[in-house]
Parts: structure tokens; sequence; C-alpha cells
């Protein structure tokens, strides 16, 4: 009989970087999916910047969907960066103080 | 080490082993193969059903348009689209407190699709060890063949998928024949390409990881699980000791109990997990282990049902409660809801007006001590048939309205701006008021809408 646990066991994990890339890339893109969608429920993009002067800003209604989305994905992923960062960076817990290798404990 | 460890892949995520789901046939199993039958059918049929001349549905979005069958939703209509999602967001609640993860299960896009993309690659690299077999085997020219064909039916079926999914977005049969003469728009293109590939990508290799490691509701889910909502779990107190025993032998006597460790639940799970261990968030709730265990259970004269739906009260012995206040509220509020939704789209307005002052202007001065004030009076007619409307306004003493003819004419679908004078004596005003500003059809359908603007006179 075969060790039904083992079958799957011993996977490795993608070095950290690429998981928070994966992670940031990822949750901005369904972010600025919904912000995109419901900015543009009210927004005419041909009617952006056209206040008679300047000409339109966007040449096509697509093109300004696609500058939003993009702008949009941006914005959420620059958000989504700077959390993980302060996550990332963070001492994991204030009990152990001291407790690993390179920081002071309690004077 | 089993044989298994030989074939570690590098993953989409994470470094992983491939997962081989064992082909099983049950009555659960037979349910989803129901449910991708139909979503599927639903999507690739959907765009190409035709009503009054046009695209059943078709998500205009460079014209600004929904048509879904005879509605005709604007941008001005999107609050519809926020109640949609509210009721799927409620369902989505009201479900998992019910049974769990049964959307994961049976209606996920992503199970679904995966579904599919097993079934071709069974077909063409036959069972689970065919599969581990060829998996490890050198590249020869059947290899070469059979991986050669599961490749190209992936990619025809993602590529049809993609053209489908545009085919929502831009007329199909125009995009077909553009598809056929090679000239697509860039958009067109790029976004075949990009919804084919993620079809591609997601059911053809990252598959259960796409749940582990990007769904955030595989991870939020557990929260509305409460101890009677029904989840798919294997019966401890029954099964264990596990443990192989021979035909006919008396197991109680012998110390074990029901599960036979024929490890069967964990290979047919597509996402590679031992459901004897417990609830794991990476389960999807397919049922698999169920279909394979009540097999098992059948083959050797126990009753079935050690791995079922059960609720945690359940498993413990104690009275099961489907219908409780929580799942009661949810039904009731979404019941509530959905009828609201129904009654509001089939009641909506169909036509709109928008005043707009004219910039160029405040006021101007006219004869006979009358003060003229411009506006651009635009007229939305959202309805699917022609309509000619009359424009009054309201609010100050002896208001007129001049637009040069008696009625304006709007085809369906189309708005209209009309240039529109409006004047009131000198001695009603001063300094400025509102005023409203009404459009009623002239014919028996009495359509009505009205908007508010500013009047402006001299202070003195």
């Amino acid at each position: 009989m075969r060790d039904a646990g083992g079958e799957y066991a011993g996977r490795m994990r993608w070095p950290r970087l690429g998981q928070d890339v994966a992670i940031v890339a990822w949750s901005s893109f369904l972010v600025a999916s919904v912000a995109a969608m419901v900015c543009f429920a009210f927004l005419d993009p041909l009617l952006v910047g056209n206040d008679d002067y300047p000409p339109p800003a966007f040449s096509s209604r697509m093109t300004g969907y696609a500058v939003g989305f993009f702008f949009f994905w941006l914005v959420a992923a620059l958000s989504s960066l700077l959390t993980l960062y302060l996550v990332r960076t963070a001492r994991s817990d204030h009990s152990d103080r001291g407790a690993e290798e390179g920081t002071r404990g309690p004077e | 080490m089993t044989e298994a460890h030989e074939h570690v892949e590098g993953g989409l995520y994470a470094a992983r082993q491939k997962i081989y789901p064992r082909e099983i046939a049950g009555r659960y199993q037979s349910l989803r193969v129901y449910a991708v039958w139909a979503l599927l059918g639903l999507y690739y049929l959907l765009p190409w059903v035709r009503w009054e001349g046009r695209q059943a549905v078709l998500f205009d979005l460079p014209a600004r348009k929904f048509h879904v069958f005879a509605l005709t939703l604007w941008p001005q209509d999107f609050y519809f689209l926020t109640w949609l999602l509210v009721i799927a967001a409620l369902s989505l609640f009201f479900f998992t407190a019910l049974a769990g993860r049964l959307f994961c299960g049976y209606a996920c896009p992503q199970t679904v699709w995966t579904e599919v993309f097993l079934w071709m690659e069974r077909w063409v690299e036959g069972s689970r060890s065919q599969q581990m077999k060829l998996a490890k085997s050198p590249w020869t020219k059947p290899k070469l063949l059979r991986r050669g064909a599961k490749q190209f039916l992936w990619i025809a079926f993602a590529l049809w998928t993609g053209f489908t999914f545009v085919g929502y977005f831009t007329p199909i049969t125009e995009l077909a024949g553009k598809i056929a003469g090679l000239s697509t728009g860039p958009w067109e293109t790029f976004w075949v390409l990009f919804y084919g590939g993620a079809t591609y990508v997601n059911a053809g290799f990252m598959r259960e990881q796409v749940c582990k490691y990007m769904c955030p509701y595989a991870r939020f889910q557990s929260a509305m699980f409460d101890r009677d909502t029904l989840i798919i779990t294997y019966d401890e107190r029954r099964g264990e000791p596990r443990g192989a025993r021979r035909k006919g032998a008396d197991h109680r006597g012998q110390g074990l109990g029901d599960c036979v460790d024929c490890t069967l639940c964990v290979q047919v799970c597509p996402t590679g997990i031992d459901i004897r261990k417990g609830l794991q968030y990476e389960c999807i709730a397919c049922a698999a282990c169920i279909d394979a265990c009540d097999e098992v259970m059948g083959k050797v004269g126990y009753p079935k049902g050690l791995i079922r739906y059960d609720t945690q009260n359940g498993l413990d012995g104690r009275p099961r409660h489907v219908a409780r206040p929580r799942t009661l509220g949810y039904a009731a509020l979404l019941a509530l809801l959905a009828a609201g939704f129904g009654y509001a789209i089939t009641h909506r307005n169909v036509v709109g007006v928008d005043v707009l002052r004219d910039r160029n202007a405040l006021y101007r001065e006219r004869g006979a001590g009358l003060i003229e004030n411009v506006y651009n009076v635009k007229i939305l007619n959202k309805d699917a048939a022609p309509h000619e409307f009359v424009i009054t306004a309201s609010g100050i003493a002896g208001i007129e309205i001049d637009y040069g003819t008696a009625m304006v004419a709007v085809g369906p679908g189309e708005v209209k701006s009309v240039p529109v004078r409006i004047r009131v004596p000198r001695a009603e005003l001063h300094g400025g008021a509102d005023i409203e500003v009404s459009i009623r059809t002239a014919d028996a359908s009495a359509l009505e809408a009205s908007g508010k603007a500013r009047f402006l006179a001299p202070t003195h």
C-alpha cells in the first residue's frame, strides 16, 4: 500500500521575490478591473479634456478605456507593493524581542 | 520516495508536482459534467443568438450600450449592474453557509475549463497511470505525437474561447468574418489572444494552483462556515483506524475502522489533498472523493458515506440544522433583492432628459419685457421604439418655451440635443430661480422625465 500523504509531498515554493511580484500584480489586476468598470460607467473617455479646448485626451473610447485600466493597475500595484513591503518588513512578533540573532534584547 | 517524486514540475507559481487526478464516475461527477455542459454551452452559444435583427447579448463598449435581449442598458443604468453584483455576492454567502464551496466545485470558470482540459488530456494521453508513464518516458515518436495532439486540441479550444469572449463585445458574425480574412483590429487580436492565452495557461497548467494561490474566495470562505454548514468530510469516528484487510474479514474484531486505506480519495483529488486529514482550504468541494469512496465501500460491502456531505454537528452525532436563522435570513434577503431587481428592470424609465445651460450667455433681454435663457436639452430614448417628444418648462409664472418645432422625434436608442429658448416676464424675477424642464411622449405610451436647471435674470 502506497503512502497516500507522500504522493504529492515535497513541494517547493517559488523564490520570495517571484511570489511578491505575482501577489502584487494579481491582486492589483483584480482591483483595477473593478475600478475601471465603475469609472467608465460614469465617465465617457471621449469627453475627458474635451472642454472645447484643449482637444479630447483620447482619440477613441477603446484607447481611453485601455489607458484608464493601466493607470488603475499601476496605482493599485503601488498600493499593494507598499502594503506588502510594510507587512514584510514589520517585526513579526513582539513577544520574542531579542530572541533572534542580531537584535537587541530588553535592557 | 514514491515514483511520483521523480517528476517535480516547474509550476507557474510554486514549483510543484503535476497532479494527475484519477478519472472517477459517480453521482456527483455526473452532476459536474452536466454543470460543465450547461455553463460552457451557454457561454459558447449565447453570442450567436439573434434578437430582432441584432445580436441578443452584446456589450457594445465603443457605443456605451449593453444589449441583453429586449433590454438596452445605458451607462445611466449602472446601478442595475451594482444591484446584480450585490445579488451575486449574497448568493455566494447563502450557498457557502448552506453547503460550503458549491461554487468552486460546480460553477467556477476555473474548475469548469480545467475539467474540459482534463477531458482532452485523458482522451489523448489515456488514463492516470498512462499519463504518468508517458510523462516519464523519453521523447519518442509516439510521445511527441500524443503531446503534440494534446497541445493542438488545447490551443484550438483556447483560441475558440478567446474568440467567443471577444464576440460578447463586438458583433460575433463580423468578428468571425474578420478572423477568416485575417483582418481583425489590434484590440480584437489582443483580447482574443489574451483571453485564449489565459484559458490555456489557467486550465492547462495552473489548474489547482489558481485555487490555492490566487483565489481570494478560497481564503475567506471559511468565515462563512459554521457547525451546520454541509461540507465534504471523512467520518473519522467510523473510518479509523484505517488499514488493509482481507476480504470478508471481521475488521471490527481486528480493531480496524471502515477505511481500507485504498488511497483512491487522494488519487481522484484534483488539488492533491487527503480529505482524511480534515477540512483544508485547498478543497474545492468537487466531491470526487465521495464518489471514489462510495464505489469502494460498495465493493467491500460496507455502507456508503464514509466520505460524505455532512455538517460538523452531524459528524459529532448532534442534530443537523440545514434550515437555520442564518440560511433562512440570507434566502429571504436574496428573494427580496431578486424580486426588486426584476421589478425595477421591467419598470425602469426608458426616457431621460439632461438640461445644460448655454455657457456663452447669462441671459438676454428681449422686447416686451422678457428675459431669455438658452439651454441645450438632451433627450434620451432608451426604448426599443421611436418616440416624438413635447418639451415643457415650469417653475416661474408666465414661463414660455421655444424649440422651433412642435415635437422632437428621437429614434430608438438615440440621444438628441435640442437648443431651447426659455423666456420669463422680467417683472416675475430678480436674480435667478430654479426651473424644471419636462419631456413627455406625444403618443399613447405617455413616457415622461424631467430635469432641473437654473434660470438667470438681472438682479435689478
